[in-house]
């Protein structure tokens, strides 16, 4: 095994940064000069940290591991178990840290140009989803993990409440409620991890149950795995609880909903590749995944077709997308994983860019209702183009990314024997097409039949630079659709150490 | 959800899940009963003494030092997602109609004027009593049981009853802004403690004061001396065991479970606060 570094300077950063960000904002509260300086500069050197960083670990506090023979070592060519909390950053956690810096950065220039009144607390909450995103990615500890996926609920809460909309409250306390269970499932997962293992850290665990003969516990490893597939369900808004999470998707803001979804879709990959690294190998336990993935596509496009609002229709197949994400962690094959990785990167950004097409809606067409007056193509053709574009990469149409993650889910799928996986997937993908361009047509394509009157329009233009933003996201989606390597490369190596050697982080 | 949604067929779906979710619990329990792996516990408890005579102190804010900064950030998102719930911070788009905002709770109406004098001369001592249990909770973190969460807790209920005693003129009337910034400096001074150690060795927050591990070979980096002197000497510890004097210092720790009091009391006061009063941008300390 070659030598990893274990005090890699770029982990803390990506970790530390935005907390100490989020504590400067808070205090800063109204001054709107000041947030918007910290914020953007902030972000952006996050954006530069991601990029340029090596891979290697982080063991947090510089505790040693603890070798076979009672030594301690700091060398990781030496089995060891580990005293530190461990974090990883590698090429996978580097394609999904970049992606999510990059959108903390559009989402920070948009919102301290777009938002009135005393944003300080807002954008604070913003930078620590941003935390809960990049941490979740790269923490390899059962009891950090569960940590994580609590502040994380909490902070989706906060960000949906901030509007102070009636419905976005309701729609936050809803989801705080519930979401508890999520940590609370992790809670116990861990209870049980730790009694059967004595580790927290997730290969010590991994390594721990390979090596011992759990005889008649095996019975607790299956309830560990049961409630750890409970939180991944909460965390990730799968089915049954789907409406939950639409609904948070829904009530924020729509930029906000672009965190909300990369953290999401972050925390599905996390935690599903942790349930595949230690319960892989259980019967059932890929079975079990795959059932709830192959529903909540079902469940999210179905609910998305009946929709007559822009955003209910993308909360919906934000939802269904995150099965397909899911299915293709569930099948369990490098190929598989591979496809649903894919899948995450490519649903962050062409989400993004339907959801920041969405924002400008609230300015140019005064809502989001599918039903309102028409004809937005006539008024704003660089806003319906992006928004054709979005809709045709969400839709899996070449040359766009969203093609190249399906085609490998489709591949995976057939590969693995399960041609009815395959088959789900290409009508999910179909249905998407659908439920996208009835709301692409009747807002933006169909003529207008009734206009709206003098001065119900939006008093205030929308933020600069949009289309800058929105170009550059439908550049990622051809670029990924042309040349799908790009990302791969960072993708299969996690892959395939899942499968073949899942105590490695 | 109203209890009489939950008759009919609803009401039994959740019977029956949370039925089968305490069977796989309690049986799961059962079965470890006696069967508890100790795993890495024991290389704690073996470590611990070398640092802190209180081992919790040594495993919540050493060797899992990180993870309990992030609990701290639950804490204090916890007050800031709450606040803002009751009106801090909310936000909108410039120029758009807004829906309706939720009317925000009326503040609690405090009779103070009512309260029997009895319990008003009663208040005081006990307040100061509960400061004084505080800083001594906090203090002695690393020697014996308590620390920065126990502390901030028994601060805030000293804090609480003084405002429900006294309301206005309670004699540890704390502004919201102060309360605002206890929180951050508390949250932010325990990240930030993290720094000495990964300027020295690129282990976020190493401690460099009781500096344990710098003398192994496989160490990737060096403790400069000022930094184990300046983060050491001040905590250290005399140890008299049957073996002898024995001298360790838990470097770091009495600083975080001080930022750690912080956040608490920040956290807490700050949602009591709130609740109790309401919120107002405009009028500091001046009741809705």
């Amino acid at each position: 095994m070659s030598e990893t570094v274990v005090n890699l300077w770029s982990i803390p950063l990506l970790v530390v940064i935005p907390i100490l960000t989020a504590i400067v904002l808070n205090l800063l509260y109204n001054r709107v000069r000041a947030i918007r300086v910290a914020s953007v500069v902030s972000a952006a050197a996050l954006l530069v940290v991601s990029i340029v960083s090596p891979y290697g670990l982080q063991w947090f506090t510089g505790q040693p591991g603890v070798a076979s023979d009672g030594s301690y070592t700091y060398s990781t060519s030496i089995f060891s178990w580990k005293l530190s909390l461990e974090y990883y950053f590698g090429p996978l956690q580097q394609i999904l840290i970049f992606t999510s810096s990059l959108l903390l950065l559009f989402v920070v220039v948009i919102s301290t140009r777009s938002l009135k009144k005393d944003f300080g607390p807002y954008v604070a909450i913003m930078f620590l989803t941003y935390f809960s995103t990049v941490a979740v990615i790269m923490v390899n500890d059962f009891y950090h993990l569960w940590i994580v996926v609590e502040i994380g609920s909490l902070l989706v809460a906060g960000l949906v409440a901030a509007s102070g909309a009636g419905s976005a409250q309701k729609a936050a306390l809803k989801y705080t409620f519930f979401s508890a269970l999520s940590g609370s499932g992790l809670a116990i997962a861990l209870a049980l991890i730790l009694g059967i293992t004595g580790y927290a850290n997730i290969s010590d665990a991994i390594s721990f149950l390979m090596m011992t003969d759990l005889g008649n516990m095996y019975n607790v490893l299956y309830i560990s795995f049961a409630f750890l597939m409970l939180s991944w369900i909460y965390a990730g808004g799968l089915a049954p609880i789907h409406p939950l999470k639409s609904d948070v998707y829904r009530s924020a803001f729509p930029h906000a909903t672009v965190l909300l979804q990369a953290q999401s879709k972050v925390m599905l990959v996390a935690i599903g590749l942790v349930l595949l690294r230690m319960f892989g190998g259980l019967p059932f336990a890929r079975e079990a995944m795959l059932s709830i993935s192959l529903l909540t596509m079902i469940l999210g496009v179905v609910m998305a077709l009946i929709q007559t609002d822009f955003r209910w229709i993308l909360a919906y197949l934000i939802v269904s997308h995150s099965g397909l994400v899911t299915v293709g962690i569930s099948l369990g094959t490098p190929l598989g994983i591979v496809g649903g990785l894919f899948q995450a990167v490519n649903d962050i950004v062409y989400m993004s860019v339907l959801l920041l097409c969405c924002e400008m809606l609230l300015y140019f067409n005064n809502g989001t209702s599918i039903r309102s007056s028409g004809g937005i193509a006539k008024k704003v053709p660089w806003l319906a183009a992006f928004a054709i574009l979005g809709a045709f990469a969400a839709s899996g149409i070449p040359p766009f990314n969203g093609f190249q993650s399906e085609l490998i889910l489709i591949q995976a799928a057939l590969g693995g024997g399960l041609p009815e996986v395959a088959a789900v997937i290409l009508m999910v993908s179909v249905s998407t097409f659908i439920a996208l361009f009835r709301g692409i047509y009747s807002i933006f394509l169909k003529p207008s039949t009734n206009p709206l009157p003098e001065g119900s329009e939006s008093a205030s233009s929308p933020p600069r630079g949009m289309p800058i933003i929105l170009g550059i996201l439908v550049a990622i989606t051809l670029i990924l659709g042309v040349y799908p390597q790009l990302a791969l490369d960072f993708l299969t190596e996690s892959a395939v150490k899942v499968v073949y050697v899942p105590w490695v982080p | 959800m109203e209890i009489k949604e939950l008759r009919g067929l609803r009401g039994v779906v959740a019977a029956v899940a949370l039925l089968i979710i305490f069977v796989g619990v309690i049986s799961s329990f059962i079965q470890l009963e006696g069967n508890v792996a100790r795993g890495i516990s024991e290389e704690y408890n073996k470590l611990a003494y070398r640092m802190a005579p209180n081992n919790l102190a040594s495993w919540l804010y050493d060797y899992r030092g990180f993870d309990t900064l992030i609990e701290t950030g639950v804490i204090y998102v916890g007050a800031v997602v709450s606040v803002m719930v009751i009106g801090r911070g909310l936000v909108g788009l410039k120029g758009m109609r807004e829906e309706e905002e939720v009317a925000a709770a009326p503040p609690i109406a405090l009779k103070t004027e009512t309260m029997p004098v009895l319990l008003k001369y009663f208040a005081l001592p006990v307040v100061i009593l509960l400061l004084a249990y505080g800083l001594l909770v906090v203090t002695s973190a690393s020697t014996s049981g308590g620390g920065g969460f126990q502390c901030g807790v028994i601060i805030s209920s000293a804090y609480l009853l003084s405002v429900v005693a006294y309301g206005r003129r309670s004699p540890l009337n704390m502004r919201k802004k102060a309360l605002v910034a206890f929180g951050a400096l508390g949250w932010g001074l325990y990240t930030l403690i993290g720094l000495p150690g990964y300027l020295t060795t690129n282990f976020w927050q190493y401690n460099v004061g009781a500096d344990l591990w710098s003398g192994l070979p496989s160490f990737p980096a060096a403790v400069p001396e000022a930094f184990r002197q300046i983060f050491g000497e001040p905590f250290k510890l005399a140890l008299h065991l049957e073996e002898g004097v024995y001298y360790a210092t838990s470097g770091i720790l009495p600083i975080i479970n001080v930022a750690e009091a912080f956040n608490v009391i920040g956290a807490i006061c700050l949602i009591f606060f709130a609740f109790v009063y309401g919120w107002s941008d405009s009028a500091e300390g001046v009741e809705k």
